[in-house]
């Protein structure tokens, strides 16, 4: 209770000031703080990236994220993804490939696709699968994710 | 049909889920909430002395610590089953993982403080954890005697034996006889959503949030032990992050709901990742099955021996035993058949459903036993698999449901589609298993569905959708039988206030037993609508039809929406339609009712081993299940890749990893290791066969457990395809199969030296390679 | 996690003055992919955590001057792996720092953190240990520098003082006809801890630098002289007595045997790519 502090992010691009509970990770913080449950907890050791955020431009496990360690920083959710009440072509995409089942790793899997999409605009099988091998999908949906990584990237072109 | 079936509608609820608004369980906040915190001991055996919560309630924020002495006396047990699992462990835990008590405090981080504080004083006892000591003369009892009067096992660990058989098997002649030992690993479900229970008071009742696949069945378990009537409790089942079985039956929801009455405030328990693979498993096996064969490859006989390890408390997983080693002789033309399975208990979390419900553990036997008796017989395992093939409507188990389905075309798809027959390159080996699973045995499925004044419909039907898909394929139904567009449907799940009674979501049932529910309620509304337009249009019933939201009359068609106004009349309103979907239980029945379908899978498997280091890679995977329709194809193909994709997992790298006193030591994400993204087969390929040949809507079976119970043999014979080595043991890990062709090396080179030194070998019942390396050590430890 | 304060200083004397200050209480955190776990599992109760990301001096970066590369004690693996001066020049570190975790944790990870954590099984310890890395510390006595072949003491431990803070890894760019390597095995293809590596670096004159990881308490360095390990076909025997002197134990993910065995196998395939590399015309 003692080391409690408060800080100051940008989340989604709006600033928040926050108090941050020592031991409390980002991933606490999206969630309960600021009631962003979009992001998911899971395994809480870095494996399964249901907690992915993009964190100052890349994407990490919120984890594995102090929440003191954010102070400062500019923090992505899956929330700020679709462009203002539309879906973004990815979104779409993961629809129109089936990508999606039970959904609960989903909006890791987007904030992972979307990274990957920024820094290789059309990632090869391979890369893909690289990529999102930090994204557990336990329904099994990596051909249909893949594709919908695939169909996101050729779009762009159109 | 318009259209709607038979099309890749796009998910009910797939919008929210890509963009973080779908609300799950763990994202459920109540005001007031107190959070909750099992406490357990680290070991798998123990007696409990005492336990001292003193330290812990003085905790600031503290609200509640309960160990077994605060609850109802004698503590309540429950259980689907066997009413065995008490809601605290009291006087013993029986597993690592049994909570001995439980906190609810203001925050998380107080209800872990205060567990933490909690004193149990307790004595390590010796633990069962493999089937071996369980089965052992002098094991340690998991189940107390005195909780199962007048059972004649009772002195033993073994819960149950399921025998089945018909013909003579002794009396069969064979040509060649193949036996083997196959194992198969202990494993748990791994949901990305762990499990989550929500208990509040309400009134005089209360109300339950559970990620539970079996809302209504949960009712009544609450409903018991709190002394509530049913329309008391009521139970919310938001959408699950994927179940796959393990979120089928009660665990922690009676606990949670006693802490939610005691405290008088909502009381939430979410489970860590390590609680849930404490809490859930797959049984694991050891199945012992000999087969006989004339020369053409045609079957004499089967006898399966299974034993199943279950937990320390029954759940749902003697049910699975008995059904999954029911069908254990597989989709064949067996003449004589001895079965014998048993559930045996043992010090290990509780093993409950999980997809396939116990036919995996057997076709991993089975098949693996065809795939060794085609090399024997030097027969291709695809002719060997469609010789002994039942047709259509031909009885394969005596007195039972017959083949539902043309199988072969099953069986030849798959051919196509891994290019069976054709060149292999070098080091690369191909292999092929069939899957064979009962649907449900009985079941009860009630659909309302409202059509309002609109046109637009709110529908309500009791299934669990868990990514499988349910919603989207009623919607589909109501959409194509009603004619309203998907996006004007609206349906309410989850709610046992507000949503009829459906007995279960499982056995792949859903959409035959509540579609045909739905159906139901449809043809109802358009019988009520028929009435309305004879009314309307002064017309005789004979001159009406209704269907696909068109009235037909004579000379003319007119829109249902465009009736519905004056229909109904000045009062508005709806017309409302309910449907039953029934399948009775069948007395005498030793599973006490038929399937109401099979499902039915064949999977090809193309992989290279690295035979320095026993990695295995995928090269190509085919697999084709027989879905009778598929109502919506890109969900069918989801849930078939996908469960190819999870039946990866038990056949290359899932296991638990147990120390010597049964403690379990890989609990989590780090050292349990499911399937990733790079984990895919390098070619992946699926299709359907469909004849309209099912029970349900349009001719559809269920489907979604099929494509994952013949992944394991088809990889298996791949590898041995591969490199001649033969593995009895999942899972097919690195190592694991580095043994194997070590040991095949080792055994090959002995052969040539026995082949050698001996003229002739004496002739008995062939076994392969594992038996004749046992016979091979037993002579050269006789030697030495 | 138990409550513990966080300090996030700007300098490194303040870095190290907090050390000095809290003991064994405090613990650097930098990337955080392996604190934070054993702070949840609770293994680490520290009464402070101390984030050196912002220090000065520390930022991420990789800059070569004259024969050294000097990797600071912020950059994250994700850009070990990427940085064509690394790729270039130390190709099996390049390959080790890629395929640790998965992108988020390569994302957060640095390459000081991953051997400050000092795991046997650490990927970037092998190739560390056949580029003849030194550790540049910094603590209340100064500067010093510390052949990575002394950093490592045993699992979870380095030779590190515990007021003493890293601030660069240096490497000495190897020669023009040098080749090296690095492979893994682990149980799936995806993210994963290793059970066997092997890092290998032969130079033009085949003096050979074999690291192996996650078969004893610490990476093990091998340096052979006599050019055996170099040759294809006579280095079996010499291998086959180096591999012996490994110590695997058995745990979760693989057995003694096994691990003796891959070992083994692992470092013919690693040799043989390094002198592949060599004989490509150095380095790449």
């Amino acid at each position: 209770m003692t080391h409690t502090r408060t800080i100051r992010l940008t989340v989604n691009g709006t600033t928040r000031q926050v108090r941050a509970e020592p031991g409390h990770t980002l991933l606490d913080l999206l969630r309960d703080d600021l009631e962003l449950t979009g992001t998911k907890a899971c395994c809480l050791v870095g494996e399964c990236g249901a907690c992915t955020v993009s964190m100052n431009g890349r994407i990490v496990d919120s984890c594995l994220v102090l929440a003191a360690e954010a102070d400062g920083a500019e923090v992505t959710t899956i929330e700020a993804v679709a462009a203002g009440g539309g879906l973004d072509p990815l979104q779409q995409a993961f629809l129109d490939s089936g990508a999606v089942q039970c959904g609960y790793c989903t909006p890791g899997q987007v904030m992972a696709a979307r990274d990957l999409l920024a820094r290789v605009p059309h990632p090869s099988v391979a890369q893909i699968q690289e990529a999102m091998a930090g994204n557990l999908c336990r329904c099994g949906c990596y051909r249909q994710i893949t594709e919908a990584v695939q169909a996101a990237a050729a779009a762009v072109d159109r | 049909m318009n259209g709607i079936v038979g099309a890749s509608a796009q998910r009910a609820g797939g919008r929210a889920r890509v963009t973080g608004a779908q609300r799950y369980l763990g994202d459920i906040h109540l005001p007031g909430l107190l959070h909750a915190k099992l406490v357990t001991l680290d070991c798998a055996h123990a007696r409990i002395r005492s336990v001292d919560t003193s330290a812990a309630r003085r905790v600031p924020g503290v609200a509640l610590v309960l160990s077994a002495a605060d609850l109802p006396q004698p503590v309540p047990r429950f259980g689907p089953q066997y009413r065995d699992r008490p809601v605290l462990a009291t006087g013993e835990t029986k597993y690592h993982g049994e909570p001995v008590a439980a906190v609810a405090a203001q925050t998380q981080d107080a209800a872990e403080e205060a567990a933490r504080l909690v004193r149990v004083d307790y004595d390590e006892l010796p633990a069962v954890c493999s089937l071996a000591a369980a089965l052992a003369p002098d094991a340690p009892l998991v189940a107390d005697p005195a909780l199962r009067p007048g059972d004649p096992l009772a002195g033993t660990n073994v819960l149950h034996e399921h025998r089945y058989g018909w013909g003579d098997v002794t009396a069969a002649r064979s040509d060649l006889v193949v036996a083997g030992r196959y194992t198969f690993p202990m494993v748990t479900h791994f949901a990305i959503e762990r499990h989550a229970f929500i208990a509040a008071p309400d009134g005089d009742g209360i109300r339950i949030w559970s990620t539970i696949q079996h809302p209504y069945w949960l009712q009544r378990i609450i409903a018991e032990l709190l002394h509530l009537p049913l329309a008391k409790v009521q139970v919310l089942a938001p959408d699950l992050g994927g179940g796959f079985g393990g979120k089928q039956h009660a665990k922690y929801e009676p606990l949670v709901a006693l802490m939610a009455l005691r405290s008088g405030r909502p009381v939430r328990l979410l489970l860590t990742l390590e609680e849930t693979f404490q809490a859930v498993r797959r049984t694991s096996a050891e199945v012992h099955v000999r087969t006989g064969f004339r020369a053409d490859g045609s079957i004499t006989f089967r006898e399966v021996d299974a034993d199943y390890l279950l937990g320390a408390y029954a759940d749902i997983a003697d049910r699975v035993v008995g059904k999954g080693s029911y069908t254990s002789c597989g989709p064949y033309r067996v003449p004589a058949a001895r079965i014998l399975a048993r559930s045996v208990l043992s010090h290990t979390p509780p093993a409950t459903a999980f997809r396939g419900f116990g036919s995996p553990q057997v076709l991993w036997a089975g098949e693996s036993n065809m795939n060794e008796a085609a090399r024997a017989l030097g027969l291709d395992p695809l002719e060997l698999r469609l010789r002994n093939l039942p047709r259509r409507g031909e009885v394969f188990i005596p007195g039972d449901k017959p083949a539902d389905g043309q199988w072969d075309q099953t069986i030849r798809k798959t051919a196509e589609l891994i290019g069976w027959g054709s060149p292999l390159p070098p080091g690369r080996g191909r292999g092929l298993a069939l899957g064979l699973k009962s649907g449900p045995t009985t079941g009860l499925s009630y659909a309302t569905v409202r059509l309002l004044a609109d046109g637009s419909v709110v529908m309500s039907a009791g299934t669990s959708d868990m990514g499988q898909g349910a919603r989207t394929v009623y919607a589909q139904l109501v959409s194509d039988e009603l004619g309203v567009p998907m996006d004007r449907i609206t349906l309410i799940m989850g709610d046992t206030a507000a949503v009829c009674y459906d007995q279960q979501t499982s056995a792949s049932r859903s959409t035959v037993l509540m579609g045909n529910a739905v159906l139901q309620a449809c043809r109802e509304i358009q019988a009520k609508v028929k009435a309305m337009a004879v009314r309307l249009y002064q017309v005789g019933e004979t001159d009406v039809d209704v269907a696909h939201g068109l009235v037909r009359l004579p000379g003319r068609k007119v829109p249902v929406t465009d009736i519905l106004g004056p229909g109904l009349g000045p009062l508005g309103g709806e017309v409302i339609g309910n449907g039953e979907s029934r399948k009775e239980a069948e007395p005498g029945h030793p599973l006490s009712g038929s399937a109401a379908f099979y499902e039915f899978n064949c999977t090809a498997v193309e992989a290279e081993v690295d035979t320095g280091t026993g990695d295995v890679a995928l090269a190509r995977y085919a697999t084709v299940s027989d879905v009778g329709r598929a109502i919506n194809p890109l969900q069918v193909r989801g849930q078939d890749e996908g469960a190819a994709v999870q039946g990866l997992g038990h056949t290359l790298m899932e296991h638990y990893v147990l120390a010597e006193d049964g403690r379990i030591r890989n609990l989590g994400a780090i050292d349990y290791r499911i399937p990733t993204s790079m984990d895919l087969p390098a070619e992946l390929y699926s299709d359907v066969v469909e004849n309209a040949d099912g029970p349900g809507p349009y001719g559809s079976k269920g489907m979604s457990e099929g494509a994952l119970l013949a992944v394991a043999p088809a990889v298996a014979a791949a590898v041995t395809d591969a490199t001649g080595a033969v593995v009895r043991d999942l899972p097919l890990s690195p190592e694991n199969v580095w043994r194997a062709l070590t040991q095949r090396a080792l055994t090959q080179r002995a052969l040539t030296q026995r082949a050698l030194t001996q003229r002739a070998l004496t002739q008995r019942a062939c076994t392969a390679d594992g038996d004749l390396m046992k016979e091979m050590r037993d002579e050269s430890h006789s030697e030495s | 996690m138990q409550g513990f304060g966080y300090e996030r200083p700007h300098a490194l004397a303040r870095a190290v003055a907090l050390l000095q200050a809290h003991g064994s209480q405090a613990v650097l955190l930098a990337g955080g992919t392996d604190l934070i776990v054993g702070l949840r599992e609770r293994r680490l109760r520290p009464a402070v955590v101390v984030d050196i990301k912002h220090v000065a001096g520390l930022e991420p970066s990789i800059t070569r001057a004259g024969g050294l590369v000097r990797i600071t004690a912020d950059t994250v693996l994700t850009d070990v792996a990427a940085d064509q001066c690394v790729r270039s020049n130390f190709p099996a570190l390049a390959q080790a720092a890629a395929v640790i975790g998965t992108v988020q944790i390569r994302n957060r990870a640095t390459l000081a953190g991953n051997i400050c954590n000092a795991s046997p099984a650490a990927d970037t310890a092998p190739p560390l240990l056949v580029y003849q890395a030194q550790v540049v510390a910094y603590g209340p006595g100064g500067t010093r520098r510390i052949p990575i072949d002394g950093f490592f003491a045993g699992p979870g431990l380095t030779t590190l003082a515990p007021d003493e803070v890293v601030t660069a890894i240096e490497l000495p760019v190897p020669g023009p006809h040098a080749g090296s390597a690095f492979g893994r095995l682990s149980r799936r293809r995806g993210a994963d801890l290793a059970t066997v590596s092997v890092s290998a670096y032969v130079d033009g004159d085949g003096a050979t630098r074999l690291g192996f990881g996650a078969v004893g308490p610490r990476p093990i360095l091998i340096a052979d002289h006599s050019g055996q390990l170099a040759d294809p076909a006579g280095r079996a025997d010499m291998l086959a007595r180096l591999v012996r002197t490994a110590s695997p134990i058995s745990d979760v993910r693989a057995s003694r045997e096994y691990r003796m065995s891959m070992l083994a196998e692992l470092s013919q395939r690693v040799l043989d790519a390094a002198t592949g590399r060599r004989a490509e015309g150095g380095r790449r």
